[in-house]
């Protein structure tokens, strides 16, 4: 079970030794390579999470697989949460130390979602405008849906810039039917 | 009806004394009448053809002394006892037959006035019901009238909701099969270039809440 408070204290004490010793970055790659196989490969998951295996031999697999290929102090932080049983927070953490770095680097997080892949200067446009208008430096994810026709959909924190076809069509019904209660 | 007066003791018993004396005088005197010259008069008369004896006389006198209380002792008083006892009984009967036709009219007053009481009682509750009966017929009447224009009224809300439901209904899929049509043509009629320009508009016209 997913605990976000221990999430973000082992987070937060890898941001700040991160930030000390100037490898976020390299810090953050290492926990976005650790997360990205935990939620890909499942007998990796598995192997990480069962029960059935000892401690020692999870740390011995966790080295053998990393050591050489993050930073020492990924490697340590890996190696605390798998002594304290805690390596099903590994994915938490990395969201959690992702969105350490961007609250403390004053970065906005946006999702763009468009029905079809944007052009590299329609990316740039996009992220340029945002960053413009947030005041911010702007992170984003893009992804297709080509659910929404046409258009573009910017998601900042809780809120969402919707121009899409389909966002639009879906405020058009909704005053549609807004109007038809009214005259009901 | 007046008693006959009863005779004393002293008067009967003097009466008898009397009587008697009288009876053996007179017995005496008749025995006697040629002794006693006073009586030479009853020789004279009877010679003459009256004969008459002043003792015999005067013995019937105590006779009938000492008779007279001896029969008003026997019959005279007895009788005036039952006749008296008789009246008596007699006044006394029609003295409770009066008071019994006394208390016979009272009763048949009260009765009357009874029967007159309760006429007007059961005269007033009958009009009394008659009323009430008029009244609650009224009430059941108006009741029934309101509660028929209620039941009518509230009919022609729910007819004109259901209505309204219906046509809010209708509306709604009118717009969402307008809604879907649209979506299908726009998404038919989607291309790269209208995307690039629908892209261009947002990021001209974006604003970001602060």
């Amino acid at each position: 079970m997913v605990d976000t408070k221990v999430a973000r204290r082992y987070a937060s004490a890898l941001f700040a030794t991160a930030q000390k010793n100037d490898v976020v970055k390299s810090v953050e790659d290492d926990l976005s390579a650790i997360a990205n196989l935990f939620q890909n490969d499942a007998k990796f998951k598995d192997f990480i999470l069962s029960p059935r295996v000892g401690r020692e031999e999870k740390i011995k697999i966790a080295e053998k697989l990393f050591s050489d290929r993050v930073t020492a102090l990924t490697m340590q932080a890996l190696r605390l949460m798998l002594v304290k049983r805690r390596e099903s927070e590994v994915v938490s953490v990395h969201d959690e130390f992702v969105a350490l770095r961007r609250e403390f680097g004053s970065i906005a997080y946006v999702m763009v979602s468009s029905s079809e892949a944007l052009e590299p200067d329609q990316k740039s446009a996009i992220i340029a405008k945002l960053e413009q208008k947030t005041g911010k430096k702007v992170e984003a994810d893009f992804q297709i849906d080509p659910h929404l026709i046409g258009g573009v959909k910017v998601q900042i924190g809780d809120y969402v810039l919707d121009g899409t076809v389909r966002g639009s069509l879906r405020r058009l019904g909704e005053k549609l039917r807004r109007d038809v209660l009214k005259q009901n | 009806m007046s008693e006959v007066q009863k005779p004393s003791g002293a008067k009967t018993l003097a009466g008898i004394v009397i009587g008697a004396a009288l009876m053996f005088v007179g017995m005496y005197l008749s025995v006697k009448q040629n002794d006693f010259s006073f009586l030479h008069w009853q020789h004279s008369l009877a010679e003459q053809g009256i004969p008459i004896d002043l003792g015999k006389t005067i013995s019937i006198f105590g006779v009938f002394l000492i008779l007279f209380p001896v029969i008003r002792l026997f019959f005279i008083q007895p009788l005036s006892d039952a006749i008296t006892e008789r009246t008596n009984a007699l006044e006394s009967t029609f003295g409770e037959a009066e008071d019994l036709r006394h208390e016979m009219t009272k009763m048949k007053s009260d009765y009357e006035q009874r029967l007159a009481a309760t006429e007007a009682e059961a005269r007033a509750q009958i009009q009394a019901q008659i009323k009430e009966a008029q009244d609650l017929r009224q009430s059941l009447m108006s009741e029934a009238t309101a509660k028929a224009d209620e039941m009518v009224k509230k009919a022609q809300q729910e007819i004109e909701a259901e209505k309204q439901k219906v046509l809010g209904q209708l509306r709604t899929e009118v717009v969402t099969l307008t809604l879907s049509a649209t979506e299908k043509i726009l998404g038919e009629n989607m291309d790269s270039d209208k995307n690039r320009k629908l892209i261009a508009e947002f990021i001209d016209k974006v604003e970001v809440p602060g």
